[in-house]
């Protein structure tokens, strides 16, 4: 008996492990992809942003930066208006993330605790994430309400986000204890007292979250300058990266907005054009990034929170 | 309310009010701290919808939103020229197939991610994944444009070196009708593949570990575990995620395909969002294009609240 069921047992065990063995290779073989696929372009545009123009533009750069300059930073730093711009969304994103923190805490406080009109400001609140105006009425009540180009505009757009603001009503339901509350209320506290000394303390996990959530939404808008910005020097980076980055006529316009010297030959010019532009992707996406992987260790514990329904 | 138990008042209309007013008092903290987002709603939110009306109306900006006259048809004049416009179909096509193939390919890939990512033996390499993934979601669609303009350009692009190296021809990516959509969804994926994951890795995280035990006395080797607990344990949220994607074919990411619309593209990035950013504010016809704002609108909130319903029945979810 016994050795008849070794017997089964040892073919089926070795088939196993053999899958096993596979298995690992595969998962090792896609991990492998993946983290080329995902990191390579990113890495290739810092290697470029280093290396000489007419490398890079004849495809010869690849694996490390070749020909090491920093003529293309020197450019972009040269730059007044990209500079300006950097600021600009320096101040917006700084001042409104502020502000959507505080608005947002005090809105998911609210929201987390029971009082008489509650459904109807749930209600309020979730619909928007349903329905909106459109582009359209949207700029015309911007307009009509005297915010159509004034920088305070960019910093206001978007300012409150429902999903962020019910992110973080869960997570003050789920983490803080209904018995600080009424311990807090034993003591005479009021409610913007327990908020401010208790809620705020005990939400650091949300705040970080949150301050990267807006902060990096912020950092990144384009759409905010282009609709509702005329005066240039109001302009977020973003929105003059479009101009410089995103279309087929940009090394041209890069062109005439650097300033350059003239002794220099076109094709010198576009390619160490074509550089700034590597330059200009690092400068501008390093802040967002950087905030990203500052606060990473927090963002399994808050999303994950975020991933229960509240 | 401890002084109205004593009391025992009988419950009149005037003493509800009361009771209301004075919880209304004891509450007014939370009233005060939920205003400022609500006024934000009001303006940001609110105001616009009321706004909307201008889409049955001819808008003049000397009268304002309000005071500007009601068009013809009852005021669905440009809801009607827009419905028989000789670009109907191809807007509205356009937009249902960016965003039907966009779903369809970049679906899967972020469940096969997470189930990737969970089986990674070492932690340090799981961690090191999983911040990597995350990376490009946090770079701006302005940043990614400009990447694929420089990655892709037919002179001195990278992706073209190569085709060329390879001895293919040079491809003018993005000037080619035909490679606006597979530009547009793989850069989409290779943006937010990682990101969308997350869900899915959180999903798996809650697996109980006795499960998989379990499965290795049972004699389970680990693809089988993949098949009969990691996928599993995935699909109630792949199919609430698949549900809530699909309430959304129609509104479309304006921001990024107005980025990748070029001269040689248009036939298929036009798309309702850029056509009512440029006809809208372009050439200023605001009436027509609020319409056709509208008229996306009113479809996805159809959709979504059918989803929703269809979710609910399914798996018991609801959003809302």
């Amino acid at each position: 008996m016994t050795a008849i069921s070794r017997k089964d047992m040892n073919p089926m065990k070795q088939k196993d492990i053999r899958a096993d063995r596979l298995f690992n290779v595969f998962v090792g073989i896609m991990v492998a992809l993946v983290l080329l696929i995902t990191l390579y372009p990113i890495y290739l545009v810092i290697i470029c942003s280093f290396s000489d123009a007419a490398l890079v533009t004849s495809g010869q750069v690849t694996l490390y930066p070749r020909g090491l300059t920093l003529v293309g930073y020197n450019a972009v730093f040269q730059n007044r208006e990209l500079i300006h711009s950097f600021f600009n969304s320096v101040v917006y994103t700084v001042v409104g993330t502020v502000i959507s923190l505080i608005v947002t805490m005090g809105a998911a406080f609210t929201l987390s605790r029971k009082f008489p009109g509650k459904k109807l400001f749930s209600f309020v609140f979730a619909f928007t994430m349903f329905f909106n105006g459109g582009l359209i009425p949207t700029f015309l009540t911007v307009r009509d309400v005297g915010l159509y180009d004034k920088p305070l505009v960019c910093i206001l757009m978007g300012c409150v986000s429902v999903w962020n603001v019910m992110l973080a009503r869960t997570y003050i339901t789920s983490t803080i204890p209904e018995a600080l509350y009424e311990a807090a209320d034993l003591d005479g506290a009021s409610q913007i007292q327990y908020f401010i000394r208790i809620v705020i303390p005990l939400s650091g996990t949300i705040i970080a979250v949150l301050s990267v959530y807006y902060g990096v939404a912020k950092w990144n808008d384009y759409w905010t300058g282009l609709i509702y910005i005329q005066t240039r020097s109001f302009l977020p980076l973003q929105t003059i990266l479009k101009e410089i980055l995103a279309s087929l006529e940009a090394s041209r316009e890069l062109l005439m907005s650097m300033v350059s010297d003239t002794a220099a030959q076109d094709a010198e010019l576009l390619n160490r054009a074509q550089i700034a532009k590597y330059c200009i992707i690092v400068v501008s996406t390093a802040p967002a990034v950087v905030l990203y992987l500052c606060m990473q260790k927090f963002f399994v514990k808050g999303v994950m929170i975020g991933s229960i329904k509240g | 309310m401890a002084v109205q138990q004593i009391h025992k008042k009988p419950v009149t209309v005037s003493s509800r009010f009361r009771k209301l007013g004075h919880s209304i008092v004891q509450n007014r903290w939370l009233y005060l701290l939920i205003l400022p987002a609500l006024v934000y709603l009001i303006i940001f939110n609110y105001l616009p919808m009321y706004g909307v009306q201008i889409a049955f109306k001819d808008y003049k900006a000397v009268r304002g939103i309000v005071g500007s006259p009601w068009t013809s048809m009852n005021g669905f004049k440009h809801f009607i020229t827009f419905f028989q416009a000789y670009y109907f179909g191809r807007l509205i096509g356009n937009t249902l197939l960016l965003n039907v193939l966009g779903l369809l390919f970049s679906f899967p890939i972020p469940i096969f991610l997470a189930i990737v990512v969970n089986n990674i033996r070492g932690q340090r390499l799981k961690k090191f994944t999983q911040t990597a993934i995350y990376v490009p979601h946090f770079i701006s669609t302005v940043v990614l444009a400009g990447i694929l303009y420089i990655l892709l350009s037919p002179t001195n692009g990278i992706i073209n070196h190569l085709i060329v190296a390879l001895g293919g021809k040079s491809i003018y990516f993005m000037n080619e009708a035909a490679w606006f959509r597979p530009v547009y969804i793989i850069s989409g994926i290779w943006q937010n593949a990682g990101w969308d994951s997350i869900l899915y890795i959180a999903a798996l995280a809650g697996v109980d570990p006795e499960l998989y035990e379990a499965a290795t006395i049972d004699g389970a080797n680990k693809w089988q575990k993949v098949r009969y607990i990691d996928l599993p344990h995935i699909i109630p949220t792949a199919t609430m995620m698949l549900i809530l994607n699909s309430g959304s074919l129609l509104s479309s990411s304006t921001q990024k395909a107005l980025l990748l619309q070029t001269g040689g593209n248009l036939a298929t990035s036009d798309i309702i969002g850029t056509y009512v950013y440029t006809m809208g504010l372009g050439s200023g016809q605001f009436s027509y294009t609020a319409a056709i704002g509208l008229f996306v609108n009113v479809v996805n909130f159809i959709l979504v609240l059918s989803t929703n319903k269809i979710s609910a029945k399914m798996n018991g979810e609801t959003l809302f």
